[in-house]
């Protein structure tokens, strides 16, 4: 496979992601490992993130989707493909070129209370990427993680306190002082409030618009709940098995879904709302997601999908074919509306491309 | 399953060659010459030297000499002769391994029944009377070197109470004819009363303490409150959902443990001056005897990693999550 | 009769810091094929509603107080040999965490033969026919092959089916869920959600499903009880609490909830945190977070009484229904999508 180039940044594109791919490796052996095969994390998975913009990644757990965020911020390094932000290719920089690019682009985390040390005291956990990048002398890094404080809803004089000693919601607010200490450009936020109870993650959304607004930060927002990732996304791209499989702007995908496993993720949301709920009917999907090691033929989702086509979606992998406005599905069966009974979804109409309906009107009934 | 087995013997292969070189190679740098050793000392004679230095080779360089010994070893399972008596060593660890056998399995089923005892009802009724008791006593097992306690242990019940002999084995097959000596299952049970309770009762304490942790943590796993929602009677709960999966990882300290305390019956065997392989192992180190103490720990080593094999395989049939690895 | 008829619950746990209300002063019934749905975010006090019910809570340090009256006899009262023979038979359980609520070295054929077996006299071969019709019923594939599997061989969804045919498998009359759902993802949740309401019609048990979500609680509940800091502050049937919602807390939650099917720009926040339950603020515990407080609210105990139009509509909050109704209105036009 030949390497793919980092592609060049067009205008106002912050983050440039082009047929990433990160395999990790099935080793076995008696004494000497010899690698047997891999779990193919993110295959071939290509976006581009506006400035100011909040891009969602949906999936469900295994989809690859905290993998690709690990990449993007060179956590992990990538088995193929190329990474370019702000103009700037970062697939192979080393570490110590990358160190001024980690300023721009910064993280938050799940776990709010996994991912603070719990040695360290609150004024400390903030201003430490202040330090680490030499901005400022102690006293004005001080002043500068009470701000921080100020600006995520904590009080400035809990500069001293230990982690332990807020709450789940508060320790978020701390991991988001944090990513925010060193003036990011993008802030990967991965999984940021599936911890949190629901008033609690109203909060930290709030915050995290306020935020945006504030300093024009970018976002990519990783979570598997398609309400949040609704609320917050001004674009959404939703994974399947290590690859996309459909990206639109928030309102086409939720709107008109063009991808079945889309269809299906949306159908499956319950919604706060008895007398809507019971006029929908869900589609639910047989199965479970399949493992990464040894991922079904062509498009991944056929196996569970409710208008598979025999030789043809398990034959030919399905492009992401356009649907106008920048919205794109892997599918070769698109949906034609949305919300479709399960029923009208088994019955697949004609496929995108004309060349392969007719190896499918050939097939037994 | 089979895959599993296959790495845990090349694996103990792997390490019986390594231990057995590195204690070959730690008695080569040694400051003594076996040779005089076994020609009586300061008053050698040159020729017996030189006799004694071709027939076993001792001008050969090192790996020559370690061939020599592995071949041997590996071929004719023959461990040599004693320098220091000249009698084979196959027949001396012939007779000292049972005693040691019987000290460290006895002691060890002692433990093991003391240690869950113990273990399990601190953990069913933490900070009661009991528990507190149980710890006390874990740490004074804990503390106490074996030594101490089998001299304390010697003068109370042997020489106060007079409840059982203060020392000597007894053959559990009854006794050699004409020897004068205690035999038979009875005597060698009463004669090992004393050693095991000394041998174990360091472990004893750190297996109460261990499976008391370990039973506690699982009590409060969620499986444990599905059987109690199932309607499962506590004894039940205890039985078949705690105890195995709180064992799991004891069974694993054992089969480390046992060699362990192999290296502990030294003591033991001391204070009560049992014929053992840790009796032989002092003489040997005592007279120079480099053959003997070599045999003893070439064969030490042997028993260690077939019984960690023995217990790998065991905890690969008690837990499932082992066996498709 | 009621099944079940919860009378005053209060379970207080005995801490190093002090003494914990984690529930305090729960009344509520449920008739036979009824579901019931408890909401509540974490501490609220719903779990260890129902784990006083199944006299589950550790026995050391927790006293528990009041009625819990299954079929006119009080479970709390029970002696704990028949309190066995109404857990796992009468009434069962499942668990938030499926991955972890299996006993991990006993095979999932082992487990359900015990289940029936506590509770029935009859053979292994008889007790391994019922599981296998269980497995199946719940949907695992290939049954009769898997259940000589270990729960590490089974995927989150599945073990989750597991856990509900080991619940379902000596036909109880309650079957208590507590976020059966949550540690699962969107498209397996479904698939639980829409197996629990097929067994519910097959099997006719009542259920208590306790979860934090209010979407989950709108698809599966006939009537819904909110808790908050160990009070219910709110029971209703599912269509009132959603459609006239009537306390500021219930308010809170609906508006913090992002949704799929309506454009919020700004979510509407409880602001602050839950309080502590060793030292609960005075007079109604939401007080110090609502946005309607009086001084009132800050010293006397909201009772739990209906509402005026609907007696059979409970809340517990001081503001006068007028100005409920009104804010109600107010939430309902801002974040419900129109039904229709």
């Amino acid at each position: 496979m030949e390497a793919a180039q980092a592609p060049e940044a067009r205008g106002d594109e912050l983050l440039v992601v082009n047929d990433v791919k990160k395999y990790f490796p099935i080793t076995r052996g008696i004494i000497f490992q010899k690698q047997i095969g891999s779990v193919q994390a993110v295959d071939g998975v290509s976006f581009s993130v506006k400035k100011g913009e909040t891009l969602g990644i949906v999936g469900e757990s295994g989809c690859g989707k905290s993998t690709l965020a690990r990449c993007i911020v060179k956590l992990l390094d990538t088995t193929g493909g190329g990474i370019s932000f702000d103009g700037r290719d970062i697939t192979k920089l080393s570490r110590t070129a990358m160190r001024p690019i980690r300023r721009e682009m910064t993280m938050i985390f799940q776990d709010p209370y996994a991912s603070l040390n719990p040695r360290k005291r609150v004024g400390f956990i903030i201003g430490e990427p202040l330090e680490v990048h030499n901005l400022g002398s102690s006293s004005e890094i001080k002043m500068r993680v009470q701000e921080l404080l100020e600006v995520v809803g904590l009080n400035p004089e809990h500069y001293n306190r230990f982690p332990h000693e807020f709450s789940g919601g508060q320790r978020q607010r701390i991991g988001v002082a944090r990513a925010l200490a060193v003036n990011p450009k993008l802030i990967v936020c991965d999984e940021p409030v599936s911890a949190l109870d629901v008033s609690v993650q109203a909060q930290i959304l709030n915050l995290l618009k306020d935020l945006q607004d504030d300093f024009g930060l970018t976002y990519i927002f990783i979570a598997h709940d398609l309400n949040v990732v609704r609320h917050i996304s001004d674009r959404v791209l939703v994974m399947y098995l290590g690859k996309v499989v459909e990206i639109a702007s928030r309102d086409l995908l939720y709107a008109e879904p063009k991808h079945p496993y889309t269809g299906a993720l949306l159908s499956a949301v319950p919604i706060a709302n008895p007398a809507l709920g019971r006029k929908r009917e869900p589609i639910v999907l047989e199965g479970d997601v399949p493992s990464p090691v040894n991922p079904p033929s062509a498009c991944h989702f056929h196996p569970r999908c409710p208008r598979f086509v025999q030789g043809h979606c398990d034959v030919e992998e399905p492009p992401l074919y356009p649907f106008g406005n920048g919205h794109v599905a892997a599918c070769h069966y698109p949906l034609e509306r949305w919300p479709m009974s399960a029923d009208e979804i088994r019955r697949a109409s004609s496929p995108v491309q004309s060349p392969s309906s007719q190896s499918r009107e050939e097939l037994p009934a | 399953m089979f895959r599993y087995l296959i790495r845990r013997i090349l694996w103990a292969v792997l390490l019986f060659i390594v231990i057995t070189f590195v204690t070959f190679v730690i008695f080569f740098m040694g400051p003594n010459d076996p040779a005089r050793a076994q020609c009586g000392g300061d008053q050698a004679q040159p020729a017996c030297l030189k006799l004694v230095t071709e027939h076993y080779g001792l001008d050969k360089p090192i790996y020559v000499q370690y061939w020599r010994f592995f071949k041997r070893l590996v071929f004719q399972q023959n461990l040599g002769h004693s320098y220091a008596t000249g009698q084979s060593i196959n027949q001396a660890i012939g007779k000292a391994a049972p005693v040691t056998a019987s000290l460290v399995f006895g002691g060890a089923i002692l433990w093991m029944i003391m240690g869950l005892l113990i273990g399990v009802y601190s953990a069913l009724k933490p900070r009661s009377l009991l528990d507190r008791t149980a710890m006390v006593f874990v740490l004074i097992g804990i503390s106490a070197h074996p030594v101490w306690i089998g001299l304390i242990f010697e003068y109370l019940f042997g020489v106060k109470l007079k409840w059982t002999p203060i020392a000597n084995y007894a053959n559990f097959f009854g006794a050699p004819k004409d020897s004068g000596l205690p035999g038979g299952p009875w005597q060698w049970f009463y004669h090992m009363i004393l050693p095991w309770c000394t041998f174990a009762i360091l472990f004893a304490a750190l297996y109460a303490r261990m499976i008391r942790a370990n039973v506690m943590e699982t009590l409060n796993e969620d499986f444990v409150r599905t059987a109690r929602a199932k309607g499962a009677p506590e004894r039940r709960v205890l039985f078949s959902h705690v105890l195995r999966n709180a064992l799991l990882p004891v069974v694993t300290m054992l089969g480390m443990d046992i060699g362990v305390a192999l290296g502990g019956a030294i003591f033991t065997e001391t204070v009560y001056q049992l014929p053992g392989l840790g009796r032989s192992l002092i003489i040997g180190v005592q007279s120079n005897d480099f053959a003997t103490v070599q045999g003893v720990v070439v064969f030490a080593t042997i028993a260690i990693l077939l019984f960690n094999l023995i217990v790998d395989v065991l905890y690969a049939w008690i837990d499932p999550r082992i066996r498709l690895t | 009769m009621a099944l079940l008829e919860v009378k005053d619950l209060r379970t207080s746990f005995h801490t190093e810091d002090g003494i914990v209300g984690a529930v305090d002063g729960v009344s509520f019934s449920l008739e036979k094929g009824e579901t019931l749905g408890i909401v509540g975010e974490s501490g609220s006090g719903k779990s260890v509603t129902c784990l006083t019910i199944m006299g589950l809570n550790a026995k050391r340090n927790t006293v528990s107080s009041g009625e819990a009256l299954w079929k006119g006899k009080n479970l709390l009262d029970m002696k704990p040999r028949e309190l066995r023979d109404v857990r796992g038979n009468e009434i069962s359980m499942i668990f938030q965490d499926p991955m972890t609520s299996l006993n991990p070295v006993q095979t999932i054929g082992n487990q359900l033969i015990e289940a029936v077996q506590l509770h029935r006299d009859v053979s292994q071969r008889v007790a391994r026919a019922r599981a296998v019709e269980l497995l199946k019923a719940v949907g695992i594939p290939r049954a009769e092959g898997r259940i000589d599997d270990y729960p590490h061989q089974f995927s989150g969804g599945m073990r989750q089916r597991v856990m509900i045919a080991m619940a379902l498998i000596n036909d109880p009359d309650l079957l208590i869920a507590d976020e059966p759902t949550t540690a699962l993802d969107v498209t397996t949740q479904a698939q639980i959600i829409n197996l629990m309401k097929r067994l519910q019609e097959d099997f006719g048990s009542a259920i208590i499903f306790i979860t934090h979500d209010l979407g989950v609680v709108a698809e599966t509940a006939d009537d819904v009880l909110v808790m908050y800091a160990a009070r219910v502050v709110e029971h209703a049937d599912v269509d009132q609490l959603f459609g006239r919602p009537q306390h500021p807390y219930t308010w809170g939650l609906m508006g913090s909830l992002p949704r799929l099917e309506t454009d919020l720009d700004r979510l509407i926040q409880i602001p602050g945190q839950p309080p502590s339950l060793l030292r609960p603020p005075a007079g109604c515990r939401f007080h110090p977070r609502c946005p309607h407080v009086m001084e009132v609210c800050k010293t006397t105990v909201p009772e739990l009484v209906p509402t005026q139009r609907d007696p059979e509509h409970l809340q517990a909050c001081h503001l006068d229904e007028e100005t409920k109704d009104r804010e109600a209105a107010k939430l309902l036009e801002a974040t419900m999508a129109k039904a229709g």
